[in-house]
């Protein structure tokens, strides 16, 4: 074996200079190829998205290629919409009250694990993870039996109040993720020149942490906003936007008003979303942000379905 | 789980009280407790009732021995096997390279790859699905590029399902190898060349596996959603995609069996917990937690 390296090593050395342009024009190709790919990932990831606003301008109400024509007045339609309107408010209300409740109390969670030592520290945060990994499907159906059993009116104070404990991991997560990278130097040293808690929170710990709190806060509300699983099982007869666009999806004269309204909300979701990224990356710098992805992302997906 | 388990800095006694930790942990914890962990056991109390929502009726084993013995179960259990696994080898197989290409290859383009990923995530599942019913319609865009007349096959069948399941979890497969892929020295592949390794002997005995951990825990924590995924089998789903999700749905909104639903509901619980802890064990095994 030893011999068998040496000698191709050997062998590699000798031919290496004439042959280096062969290798030049191989990773060429190689870099075309992976172009390629990359372009087929993006068009899986984004496709979707492009052809839902292509043909919410598309004036005809039939999802067919070719296209015949623009058109503005799918939007119209979603703007006068009496159904969608009221579905779009109570998922804008849900989501407003749900974003700063988990704001607060994912907050606090990560403080209490992350700056405390005590017995059971392991099961809270268990217990604390667990909404993230769980499946929405079982957590609604678990949920619905509960405010059945207990005589509980489903409405959307029933879905507000499932979606808290649900999404409120997720900031405890990503702030978590914060302060443990946060130096606490800075804290003691704080304490030290003679500052309260209260002062140390307020002038130290805060502003270093703001920028997770508001990629936090537009996480929470997007979650909420898109969530589908939770809201169906807990809402009773009210409908909230991911609800309305299920049940518009079976009814052919809907769809060209579901693809005006959807790209809407899409694109407002992808400038919201990016500026949530760009925040976490304004103060955690790009390798910290790649270890929260990679750290906090990787434990997600329970949560999607 | 894994994310709230940040491991905590060797902290001055004086301020690591358990006292502190119960005020700020009151809340959060109480809520968990009631709008969390309260329904866990009401939906498994309502799996031992012999008549639920009736309490009076008493306790029988009944429903998890039907649940787990009646055929049709069995059945779309099967189905939610093939569906879910074949998606599984399409998304390992775009994963696998696109996070070699992150890690090893993008340069400066890495973190705005990754960062794409998340935010293809975070867009509504609901709309995500139902543009794939729109691209994958009777006259949607690729039977307008295939010649020949619309294939029905492609919508309302396990192949739609397939597809857009594989498409909707790209994210959670590719994360997870991409954070094993991190640890990975790129001088070994530089090595392996000198010694005249061509691209698939370095990825079968270099890549592959150092990545090994990575790859399970991606396929662990995208099973978890497959398995009870009812969204994406409704809207772009047919009757030969009938799957686990629709079923547990399907009994308890609409069949009202409350016994059978939630019994079968608790069977996805427990199969979610030994994955999810399996994932867990793996990922700390190997420290790929950030």
């Amino acid at each position: 074996m030893a011999t068998g390296v040496a000698e191709r090593t050997i062998d590699a050395t000798g031919p290496a200079l004439p042959s280096s342009p062969r290798i030049g024009v191989h990773t060429a190709r190689a870099t075309w190829a992976w172009r390629a790919f990359l372009a087929i990932v993006y068009l899986v990831l984004f496709g979707p998205l492009v052809i839902l606003i292509l043909f919410s301008f598309n004036d005809s109400n039939i999802l067919a290629f070719p296209l015949e024509g623009l058109t503005l007045h799918w939007y119209a339609d979603a703007f006068k919409d009496e159904l969608l309107r009221e579905a779009l408010l109570n998922s804008i209300v849900v989501a407003a009250l749900v974003a700063p409740a988990c704001l607060v109390l994912g907050t606090l969670t990560a403080f209490g694990l992350t700056r405390f030592r005590f017995r059971g520290r392991s099961i809270i945060g268990g217990l604390v993870g667990a909404p993230l990994i769980l499946p929405w499907l079982i957590i609604g159906i678990a949920a619905l039996m509960f405010y059945v059993r207990f005589n509980v009116d489903l409405s959307l104070r029933t879905v507000i109040a499932t979606q808290i404990v649900c999404t409120f991991p997720l900031v405890t997560a990503i702030v978590a993720a914060q302060l443990f990278r946060f130096q606490r130097v800075q804290e003691e040293a704080a304490i030290d020149l003679g500052c309260s808690r209260l002062q140390v929170l307020r002038h130290i710990i805060l502003p270093h942490i703001a920028p997770a709190l508001a990629a936090s806060a537009i996480f929470a509300f997007t979650w909420s906003f898109n969530n589908y699983e939770i809201s169906a099982f807990t809402i009773g007869f009210q409908q909230t936007f991911p609800v309305w666009v299920y049940s518009s999806v079976r009814n052919p004269d809907h769809t060209a008003v579901v693809n005006a309204i959807s790209a809407v909300i899409s694109v407002v979701q992808v400038v919201l979303i990016w500026l949530a990224l760009q925040l976490l990356r304004s103060r955690s710098g790009d390798d910290a942000t790649r270890g929260m992805i990679a750290g906090t992302d990787a434990v997600a997906p329970g949560v999607r379905n | 789980m894994a994310a709230v388990e940040v491991p905590i800095e060797p902290v001055r006694r004086s301020r690591g009280s358990g006292r502190g930790a119960l005020g700020i942990l009151f809340a959060p914890v109480t809520l968990l407790i009631v709008l969390f962990l309260a329904p866990m056991v009401i939906m498994a109390s309502m799996s031992l009732l012999k008549f639920p929502p009736n309490t009076a009726s008493g306790t029988t084993l009944d429903h998890y021995r039907e649940v787990l013995t009646n055929p049709l179960n069995l059945k779309i259990a099967w189905t939610t096997l093939w569906i879910g696994t074949t998606a599984m080898v399409i998304m390992l197989a775009i994963s696998i390279p696109l996070a070699y290409y992150m890690v090893f290859r993008a340069g400066r383009w890495e973190l705005f790859l990754l960062l794409s990923l998340v935010l293809a995530d975070e867009l509504a599942p609901v709309v995500k699905v139902y543009a794939w019913q729109v691209i994958l319609g009777r006259n949607g865009i690729v039977n307008w590029f295939i010649p020949g007349p619309p294939k029905s096959w492609l919508l309302f069948s396990p192949f739609a399902v397939i597809v857009t399941l594989s498409a909707s979890y790209i994210t959670y497969t590719t994360i997870p190898i991409y954070a094993a892929m991190k640890a990975i020295d790129g001088s070994m592949f530089e090595s392996a060349i000198d010694l005249g390794a061509g691209w698939w002997v370095q990825a079968r005995r270099i890549l592959i596996p150092l990545a090994a951990p990575g790859i399970f825990i991606a396929l662990i924590l995208v099973y978890i959603p497959m398995l009870t995924d009812f969204v994406t089998a409704d809207i772009v789903g047919g009757t030969g995609s009938y799957m686990m999700g629709q079923r547990v749905r399907d009994l308890i909104l609409g069949a009202g069996d409350w016994g059978a639903g939630s019994a079968l509901n608790l069977v996805l619980l427990v199969l979610s917990v030994i994955f999810s802890l399996v994932a867990y064990w793996l990922g700390r095994l190997n420290r790929i937690q950030t």
